[in-house]
């Protein structure tokens, strides 16, 4: 394929970016199983979720993450702690044989194999659902995450081999397997900690946005496969399309935790969340079941202005106006969250020869 | 480095005949913290200390086609390692290449690495850490008499060391983090003096 790559710091010609509306997501991990399909079932892979959906509030995965350093401050590089394989959990081996078919389905749990290195112990969506606050006015929301193929990629700045880098076209961050020696500083210096490691084959892997289905008009497994429709996909520049206009025109959807100070290019647009019961279980209608201040220490002060653009957008509609940003975000026609990327995969032709071809034309 | 001549294959660490050949302690330092290639790397290990392993136990031999090295060191015993021991050698590719920082973009070296739990590797440093996958033969062998002792012996073309004529020696001690640049290596060239 010939692309024109770069290190981090040169700026991408274009900027793939992506939104999503955390006031539609319900966590169903469709899109993490998606992706997990498609592109972490080989070997040394069974631990990794390149999309991943926490639960806010929660330690998410790896385990603490928002605290293990990284990114940026004032443009100079924070280090970071380096997750190990059992801050990340997950990727188990379970004791089917002897449940389904060695007769011990009656006396022995079906659970993961024990392995002595503290995987057992967390897992992508460990805490899920779990929240916080009390009874009855215990909060949480979901919050997608997956590589924000930054702007200013501090992985591909970290790397010592020049493995990892921004590709010029689109601002997607991707890395050369040939050329990883598995050094993980790309892991360290992530303030999102969306980089896995690949202990078989000593690679580091992330989400590559899903490129080879752009690439062909296809767009990335995690946003297709949403039944919420809430996974916007397009380039930050079209002015046309719903990133554009979300983003740089109305401000509702904003980045996470941009103080991290890479640039990130997935945004989101802040929950509403319900009322707050007072004790006698009388509404409290001056305060929202998710904190501000939670809020605000997740997207920074913007939320703010972004939650009051979504609630005086939803008082016009209820009196009978109209509204461009609620219909956008409501996305009455599926394709419309796609931007560009509208192609059915099931209508490429996925013969081994025209394979050949299109790689053949690529190179 | 004196390289012995005899007559039996030494790739094994364990074989008998090493008893035969004599050993010199090498020093090694860390790869100097300004030359670490990024940023990043330059900021976070600042204050750390890395190169844990200051001394190598060395010894060569070659029968007139291949060349065995074995480096013999202590590593730092840990209940779990994310990063593997490991050991590397290398040798100029042109004129000019330092030695303390494993090559430079101007002048490569060739290196040859084993890890513990991954084998040997060809690579083309520029550089500490500044490593590219380079097409040739990699071999090496590996032994741990004790718990943090290893033995590795790296088996390579004893007219590519001649043409050398030095060599440069790093390890990376994994309970210490260390990997890439973040290791010890020597701050000079080992000259090398092949026996007959």
């Amino acid at each position: 394929m010939s692309t024109e790559v770069m290190r981090a710091g040169s700026g991408a010609m274009r900027q793939i970016a992506m939104v999503f509306d955390l006031n539609k997501c319900m966590g169903c991990q469709a899109c993490s199983v998606g992706c997990k399909v498609l592109w972490t079932q080989e070997e040394g892979e069974e631990h990794q979720w390149w999309m991943s959906v926490n639960t806010q509030p929660g330690q998410g995965a790896p385990k603490g993450w928002e605290d293990m350093g990284g990114g940026l401050s004032g443009g100079h590089p924070v280090p970071g702690h380096q997750p190990s394989r059992a801050e990340f959990g997950g990727g188990w081996d379970f004791n089917y044989q002897e449940v389904f078919y060695g007769g011990k389905g009656s006396s022995v749990h079906l659970k993961p194999t024990e392995k002595g290195d503290g995987t057992t112990q967390w897992g992508m969506n460990w805490d899920e659902d779990q929240g916080a606050g009390e009874y009855p006015n215990s909060y949480y929301f979901y919050l997608p995450r997956l590589c924000n193929h930054c702007t200013r990629p501090v992985c591909a700045e970290a790397c010592p081999t020049g493995a990892m880098y921004k590709r010029h076209e689109d601002g997607i961050v991707l890395r050369d397997e040939d050329v990883c020696q598995g050094s993980r500083f790309c892991m360290e210096a992530c303030p999102y900690k969306k980089i896995y490691f690949n202990y078989a084959r000593n690679v580091a892997q992330h989400c590559i946005m899903c490129f080879p289905r752009l690439e062909e008009g296809v767009a990335p497994a995690c946003a297709r496969q949403c039944p919420g429709r809430l996974a916007f996909v397009g380039y930050l520049d079209d002015t046309d399309g719903p990133i554009h206009k979300l983003v740089n025109e109305w401000g509702v959807a904003i980045p996470l935790h941009a103080e991290y100070g890479t640039g990130p290019n997935i945004f989101y647009v802040p929950p509403l969340a319900p009322y707050r019961l007072h004790e006698d279980l009388s509404i409290d209608y001056d305060t929202p079941r998710i904190p501000d201040a939670y809020l605000e220490s997740l997207f920074g002060p913007k939320v703010h202005p972004a939650l009051a653009k979504l609630k005086s957008e939803l008082e016009v509609v209820r009196s009978g106006g109209s509204s461009a940003i609620l219909d956008t975000l409501i996305v009455y026609n599926w394709a419309d969250l796609f931007g560009p990327f509208t192609t059915d995969p099931a209508t490429l032709d996925r013969s081994p020869q025209s394979v050949a071809v299109r790689l053949t034309q690529k190179t | 480095m004196q390289i012995t001549q005899v007559s039996t294959d030494l790739g094994d660490p364990g074989a008998p005949g090493w008893s035969a050949i004599a050993s010199e302690d090498v020093s090694l330092a860390p790869v100097p913290i300004d030359s670490q290639p990024t940023e990043y790397i330059r900021t976070k290990w600042a204050n750390l200390p890395y190169g844990n392993v200051s001394t190598v136990k060395m010894a060569a031999a070659h029968d007139g086609v291949t060349a065995w090295v074995r480096l013999e060191w202590s590593a730092t015993v840990a209940e779990r390692n994310e990063f593997p021991d490991g050991a590397g050698l290398y040798c100029p590719n042109g004129e000019g290449a330092p030695a303390a920082t494993i090559g430079s973009a101007e002048a490569p070296v060739d290196l040859v690495v084993w890890h513990a739990g991954r084998g040997a590797r060809a690579l083309r440093a520029t550089g500490p850490g500044c490593f590219r996958p380079r097409e040739d033969g990699a071999v090496a062998q590996a032994v741990q008499p004790a718990p943090g002792r290893w033995s590795v012996v790296f088996a390579q073309q004893l007219d590519s060391v001649r043409a050398a004529g030095r060599i440069g020696v790093v390890v990376w001690d994994g309970a210490g983090e260390e990997r890439a640049g973040i290791g010890a290596a020597t701050p000079d060239w080992l000259e090398v003096t092949i026996g007959s």
